[in-house]
């Protein structure tokens, strides 16, 4: 799974702070002006034009995603309890 | 008064004392003067930075050098080369170059005036089209020498970037109109020998359009892109019977089919953004009528016209011109939004127009998905239009805009360069990012030069201020940067193209991304809006390839596409995927879509159909799908034609000689970028990558 997040986003640094991404699989990718990478992995998942509005968004391991921060904290939630 | 060459002849005589010396040149204002090497000096302090002393100086050794010689015959052009030769000798480069005739060998122009011109494919071989070349080349040797610094023009000499239509160095590149603006003001423009008020009948508001058109084609070098047209004549044709609104748009698609008036005589570039349905930020919009007044209802109310003239609109390019072919002029942009999905009839209308896309491929379907809204103009150029913009759309007179140049980067050279090093390969392409943005910035102190004389200057049109606004809203101006050999960059890089692995298209993917970051970097630092756009690249992708086939032959020939035996070369253009590749036509649109997002000023996807025929079910289920699972930005089904200059019959595909009267006077077209032209007049890197195009037919 990956996050995507970006500068200056309260949701995605509250989600980053609530959880423990690593633990759960999840790895970060920080949308900004200096990472071409980020972009280019956003771009392959075709949500471009998805984080025009909508930021943070989780993708899944089947490649769907989920956006805004209710839906992610719910999902991670899902996957703490399972391991748990 | 010297009435011929012989008798001027008898004059040539050469005496010790050159104020006695009965020599004449023959001046570049069409007459012969005598010799007075005093207009040597005069043009030396009017033209460069020299002192008197040294044009004095130089003017008497030029004197002195043509009475030694014992040449018979001067003219001003040698006169001033000779002074260009003491200019050098004495290290005064700087004004050499500001001393500079510009101008065409005689041996060049006898070829140009008996060969055609192959760099643009929509340009018919004939005197306008000689005159628009000489007047390119002089332009361009001016761009280069006057517009653009020395370490931007020399890139691009070298083929580090290309610098796109430098012969029209004085005009911007590519714009979007709005009906709109003449509907209100009228046809009024600077220069005119008669104005027109507001049309009050849809014919003359198409005339008006045709003329301003043509008016505009003399101000951009690149298309001509109308908004909404469709929606924006519906208040004309209320109460219309279907009989005249087919009428309407017959006449349309001829007037802008025919108009071979500009740029050489070719046809005005023209693009029609079209819709089924009421866009939402026109929905409300007070609507314009005849006689350039509010009718009291808004463009929501005239969904029934519109609807109705664009469906004409698509009768019209079915049926094709007299031969059956398809038009190449004006091109149909239909835009989907979401609310096409809602609108009822858009099933009825969506076959009707991929009906028109497999017989005659005129269609460009536009997706603008979520609460995107795009103008379209040019092949695959096309503005976003954001909130201010969408905030102007409540006076749609003022939804002009325009793309200021397009400077390409020639991606492969730089992997070449790069030699696999990532670190090499990104900052070079920020290098020559910084070029491109610092050519525009040229440009645009030139145009804004030219803008600054008014409506007497040369841009007069531009502007002129109807609204209260310049016509030419040069703070909505765009600056192009486009690529061109994305996929030879990651061959090059990698050892594979695009297609060949997810590694590939990930760090292709990478570099567009990497580019786009650049260009928002420069938009801030030059307050400009640098804008990625995939360059259609019609001669440049040729260009680009034999450039590097001559410096870079042994790295450039196990990359550059086509046939280097007989010169039937190119790159593959912009962010495409190798276009022989043998991909699913479903898989190509989504692959390459998913570079769209991030190319904001506009991209497209080909689907060379060959001869096959789809049916129009089809190509609507393909279309649909295209929408609802890709993120292409715009496609295109692209059939290829023959037509018999002997017996007129078109056929379906490429042929050498006529199916019915075996005639081989034949005539194959299809389409070239990103519109149709005749095969015969496309420059032989295109000739390549037709006979490599993979056609889909079958897979649809």
């Amino acid at each position: 799974m990956t996050l995507f997040t970006k500068e200056g986003c309260a949701k995605c640094d509250y989600i980053k702070n609530k959880f423990d991404l690593k633990a759960l699989g999840v790895s970060i990718e920080v949308l900004g002006p200096e990472n071409p990478d980020a972009l280019a992995h956003l771009a392959w998942h075709g949500l471009v034009g998805v984080a025009e509005s909508h930021m943070p968004i989780l993708v899944l391991d089947d490649s769907s995603y989920l956006v805004d921060v209710v839906p992610i904290i719910r999902h991670l939630n899902g996957i703490v309890r399972q391991s748990s | 008064m010297i009435h011929s060459i012989e008798e001027a002849s008898r004059f040539l005589r050469f005496e010790n004392d050159p104020t006695d010396m009965a020599l004449f040149v023959r001046t570049s204002s069409e007459d012969m003067k005598g010799w007075d090497r005093k207009r040597i000096v005069e043009a030396l302090l009017r033209e460069t930075k020299v002192d008197p002393i040294t044009a004095e100086q130089i003017s008497k050794d030029v004197e002195e050098l043509v009475i030694r010689s014992g040449i018979s015959m001067v003219t001003a052009p040698l006169v001033r080369e000779l002074v260009n030769s003491k200019l050098i000798e004495r290290g005064l480069e700087e004004a050499r170059r500001m001393h500079t005739r510009l101008g065409v060998p005689l041996h060049d122009v006898d070829q140009l005036i008996i060969h055609p011109n192959r760099e643009n494919a929509n340009v018919p071989h004939g005197p306008e089209a000689t005159n628009l070349t000489l007047a390119e080349r002089i332009k361009k040797e001016y761009a280069l020498l006057s517009v653009f610094s020395q370490d931007v023009a020399d890139a691009h000499m070298r083929g580090d970037i290309h610098i796109h239509d430098l012969g029209f160095v004085d005009r911007p590149y590519c714009s979007g109109q709005s009906l709109e603006y003449l509907k209100k003001f009228g046809l009024n423009l600077p220069n005119s020998l008669a104005i027109a008020k507001p049309a009050k009948h849809p014919e003359v508001l198409l005339a008006h359009m045709v003329k301003f058109a043509a008016a505009l084609q003399s101000h951009f070098a690149g298309a001509i892109g109308w908004d909404a047209v469709n929606l924006f004549f519906a208040p004309y044709l209320r109460g219309m019977s279907s009989r005249d609104i087919e009428q309407l748009a017959q006449m349309l698609v001829f007037e802008f089919s025919q108009q071979a008036v500009a740029r050489g005589g070719q046809a005005i570039f023209t693009d029609i953004n079209l819709y089924w349905e009421v866009p939402s930020h026109f929905e409300d919009v007070p609507a314009i009528g005849p006689g350039g007044t509010f009718t009291g209802f808004t463009y929501g109310d005239y969904l029934p016209e519109a609807q109705r003239f664009v469906w004409a609109i698509f009768d019209i390019l079915k049926e094709g011109d007299a031969m059956g072919r398809p038009f190449f002029f004006p091109k149909p942009l239909v835009h989907m939004t979401e609310r096409f999905f809602t609108t009822p009839g858009h099933e009825d209308f969506l076959a009707h127009i991929c009906e028109v896309a497999g017989e005659k491929g005129s269609t460009y379907f536009v997706f603008d998905r979520g609460s995107t809204a795009k103008i379209s103009e040019c092949c695959r150029l096309s503005f976003r239009l954001k909130e201010n913009d969408l905030r102007d759309a409540k006076e749609p007179w003022k939804m002009r805009y325009c793309a200021m140049q397009n400077v390409t980067l020639n991606l492969p050279r730089i992997a070449y360069e790069a030699k696999g090093d990532d670190h090499r390969l990104f900052s070079e392409i920020t290098r020559r990012m910084e070029l491109a943005a610092k050519a525009h910035t040229q440009k645009r102190i030139f145009i804004e030069r030219l803008l600054s004389l008014g409506e007497s200057g040369p841009l007069g049109l531009l502007t002129m201020k109807r609204d209260g606004e310049p016509y030419l809203r040069l703070h909505r101006a765009s600056y192009l940067i486009g690529m061109v050999g994305l996929n030879e960059l990651v061959q090059a890089h990698l050892g594979q193209e695009l297609h060949e692995s997810n590694e590939a298209l990930r760090f292709g993917l990478k570099v567009i991304a990497h580019m786009k970051l650049v260009a928002d970097r420069l938009s801030q630092k030059h307050n400009m809006k640098f804008v990625l756009e995939q360059t259609p690249a019609e001669s440049t992708a040729y260009r680009f390839a034999k450039l590097d086939l001559e410096s870079y032959d042994g790295a450039a020939l196990s990359c550059v596409k086509g046939n280097p035996d007989c010169g039937e070369v190119y790159y593959t253009n912009s962010t495409y995927l190798n276009v022989g590749a043998p991909i699913n036509p479903i898989d190509r649109v989504r692959l390459e879509g998913l570079f769209h997002p991030i190319i904001e000023a506009g991209a497209l996807t080909h689907i060379w159909l060959g001869e096959t025929r789809p049916s129009k079910d089809s190509l609507a289920n393909f279309v649909v799908k295209v929408f609802r699972w890709t993120q292409n930005d715009q496609i295109a089904f692209s059939p290829e034609f023959t037509t018999c200059l002997e017996c007129g019959r078109t056929y379906r595909g490429l042929r050498v000689c006529c199916p019915r009267c075996g005639s081989p006077n034949i005539e194959g077209m299809t389409r070239i970028t990103g519109y149709f032209s005749k095969i015969s007049g496309w420059n032989k890197g295109k000739l390549g990558e037709l006979k490599d195009r993979h056609r889909n037919g079958k897979l649809l």
